[in-house]
């Protein structure tokens, strides 16, 4: 990353795109607070995330941040039901209310009859929508998409998109990375474009706002 | 992470990998079950002998031994336990009952056994202290002047019997030959005076003055003065029998042995048939005539004295301060509960050794532990990165980890204790077949005690998470970018 500077404001839907290696994975790495820059700052809430320690940082990824990624990282021998609720082992939610939380989220998620499938049985867009509930039923203040659509065909793309942008409406930060301008376009409400680790191209407004 | 929501996440994994889960609980039942089969052997010939010492009432007796005479430090010879200390002893604060241990070499008749056996006399005081109380069958003396006898498990060994109610009610017959002092001297002193005059004829007085030659005379006349006396005393053809009847069996395989003759028989009986009589076994011989024993006539039974005499102590009271009046007393006291000491020091000895072979065993296993779990860090290195991406930190998955490994070393361990347990249910029953054809019963060599329970589970869980902490340090330094990167 070279001299980046970018603000993600609430409540917007903000796009990275770039080619591969531009550096738009990283970017979201280090804000979701998986990687530590070497230098420079990122804040969140007004509080540098350098200032905190490893179980601090943890903290804040089990109730701050969700995050969804390209190709789901659902665990396989868990089913759709346990994976979601794996999320809540982190952050406080009591054992009794974990599986009531993750069953509703799967069904406003439209997955009512697919919970207690193993990934291995439901389609890319299914997992893909197991993924963002696993994210969501954390209740989050930022969604951090790595690619979302990447491993889906073009429908199922199309639906995970929206499903995003609808949270976004719904007060929801959706920062999402693709190298799919064009879906981005449609889309996001704000694009910044990334070229080998600098930003070539910030605040461009896209076409749906 | 709470320790149910580990439970959780661990019990899912080690539930899906069965074969690889079940063969590496396999590595540490067998290495429990074998640390619990050694120790147990240790424990329960501990806790047998416990049992012995408690139910023959061991730990509240002591004995009472003269100290052995050392010519070239002592100036006056060391006290005798005579009957006149018997009463000193038996006066001692906390001393319910002091008896001596006098026995005799008998022969025995019994059916159509002939044989030499070892005889005692016991008062009915004696009788009924907690020393006597293992009767396997029968009963005991009826009273101090009774014509009954006891038997002991040894004595049905050289009879050949196995069953103890079978040699109830049957007649023994004990004698012994009255080898006196006088029948002895009767050879070298006899009254015939021709012997004498042939005997001086014989010496060359003008040697005399020849001093080896007289001493070769005098130790001629010494060793055949001797050897007259001994044949005298051997051929005596005086014999006392008693025919008693076979009231009781008592046990005298244990700690007790030593206390307990083949045969018991009542104090008269016994005043009897040892009365101014001496064994012809050569040691006991040689123990009569160095104690100056066999010298004194028979009408002097009261000065007489005693092998050892036994102590039986108010269990309220302490043994130490009872030893020390006995050793002030002039003589060595020798206590159950000092040698129950030793003997724990050296089963905790034992038990070491034998706990050796099950912690090598369970050294392999960990290896085993540190196998599977090792391969889990490798194989779920996705999965840590997604439980770090949901906000799972270092320690979250250590612990995750070590419990995994902790339930595999519980989960062996309560089968290691369980399986341990069968092998030595197993092993007692074919060690007890084997000690009942030699007459041991109620003997079960294994034991299970709490302490062996705990100590298994603690080191199975121990060993576990040790075997466990590598690959739990290793989960925990996974990197999350690295570990969720797209393939």
């Amino acid at each position: 990353m070279d001299n980046v500077s970018i603000d993600v404001y609430p409540n917007e839907f903000l796009a990275l795109v770039g080619s591969s290696g531009s550096g738009k994975s990283t970017l979201l790495n280090l804000v979701a607070g998986l990687d530590s820059p070497t230098s420079g700052r990122i804040e969140f809430e007004g509080v540098n995330l350098d200032a905190y320690s490893r179980r601090e940082l943890a903290v804040y990824r089990a109730h701050k941040v969700g995050m969804v990624f390209q190709s789901f990282n659902l665990v396989h021998h868990r089913t759709a039901l346990e994976n979601v609720e794996l999320a809540m082992y982190f952050n406080g939610v009591p054992r009794n209310e974990r599986k009531d939380r993750a069953a509703a989220m799967l069904e406003t998620l439209g997955l009512k009859e697919r919970m207690s499938h193993r990934p291995s049985d439901l389609s890319g867009g299914e997992q893909q929508r197991v993924a963002i509930a696993r994210a969501l039923v954390k209740r989050p203040v930022v969604l951090f998409a790595d690619e979302p659509t990447g491993n889906l065909d073009q429908d199922n793309s199309r639906q995970i998109v929206a499903l995003l942008r609808q949270l976004s409406l719904e007060g929801l930060t959706v920062v999402v990375v693709t190298h799919d301008v064009e879906l981005a376009k449609q889309h996001a409400g704000r694009i910044i474009k990334m070229h080998y680790g600098k930003i070539v191209d910030a605040d461009s407004i896209a076409g749906v706002q | 992470m709470k320790l149910y929501d580990s439970l959780s996440i661990s019990g899912g994994n080690l539930t899906r990998l069965k074969l690889r889960t079940s063969l590496t609980i396999a590595g540490v039942v067998i290495a429990i079950a074998t640390f619990v089969a050694m120790l147990s052997f240790g424990a329960g010939n501990e806790e047998y002998i416990e049992e012995q010492f408690e139910k023959l009432g061991l730990f509240y007796t002591v004995q009472v031994y003269p100290i052995a005479p050392d010519p070239e430090k002592d100036t006056i010879p060391p006290r005798l336990l005579d009957k006149a200390v018997l009463e000193e002893l038996s006066k001692l604060p906390g001393v319910r009952l002091a008896y001596p241990y006098e026995s005799f070499t008998a022969t025995a008749t019994f059916g159509d056994s002939i044989f030499e056996s070892r005889a005692q006399a016991l008062s009915q005081q004696a009788l009924r202290t907690k020393m006597f109380s293992e009767i396997r069958a029968g009963r005991l003396l009826s009273s101090d002047s009774c014509h009954e006898a006891i038997v002991s498990s040894r004595f049905l060994t050289t009879v050949g019997m196995l069953e103890p109610d079978s040699v109830l009610n049957d007649t023994l017959i004990l004698k012994v030959r009255i080898s006196s002092v006088d029948s002895g001297l009767a050879r070298i002193l006899p009254p015939d005076r021709e012997y004498v005059r042939k005997r001086l004829r014989e010496i060359a007085f003008d040697s005399l003055l020849h001093r080896p030659y007289t001493e070769r005379l005098l130790r001629s006349e010494l060793n055949n003065a001797m050897s007259q006396f001994l044949k005298g005393y051997m051929q005596a053809p005086d014999i006392v029998l008693e025919t008693l009847m076979v009231v009781g069996v008592l046990n005298s395989s244990g700690p007790q042995e030593r206390n307990i003759a083949s045969v018991i028989v009542s104090d008269a009986v016994g005043r009897r048939l040892s009365a101014g009589v001496f064994s012809g076994d050569p040691t006991e011989m040689m123990a009569a005539l160095a104690s100056g024993q066999m010298f004194l006539s028979s009408d002097q039974g009261d000065a007489r004295t005693f092998g050892h005499v036994t102590l039986d102590i108010d269990p309220k009271v302490l043994i130490t301060p009872i030893m020390d009046s006995v050793k002030a007393k002039g003589f060595r006291p020798f206590s159950f509960a000092e040698q129950f000491e030793e003997m724990k020091k050296f089963f905790l000895y034992f038990d070491l050794a034998l706990a050796v072979v099950g912690i090598i065993a369970l050294v392999t296993a960990s290896l085993g532990i540190i196998n599977t779990m090792v391969m889990s860090v490798l194989e779920r290195r996705r999965e840590i990165g997604v439980l770090k991406s949901l906000g799972a930190d270092e320690r979250d998955i250590k612990f995750l980890f070590l419990t995994e490994s902790a339930v595999i070393g519980l989960a062996g361990s309560i089968l290691g204790i369980l399986v341990g347990w069968i092998i030595t249910r197993v092993a007692s029953e074919v060690a007890q077949m084997f000690m009942a054809k030699e007459g041991i019963h109620g003997f079960d060599p294994f034991a299970l005690p709490i302490w062996l329970i705990v100590a298994a589970l603690a080191l199975g869980l121990s060993v576990s998470l040790i075997a466990g902490h590598y690959p739990a340090s290793r989960a925990a330094r996974v990197d999350p970018v690295e570990a969720l990167r797209n393939e």
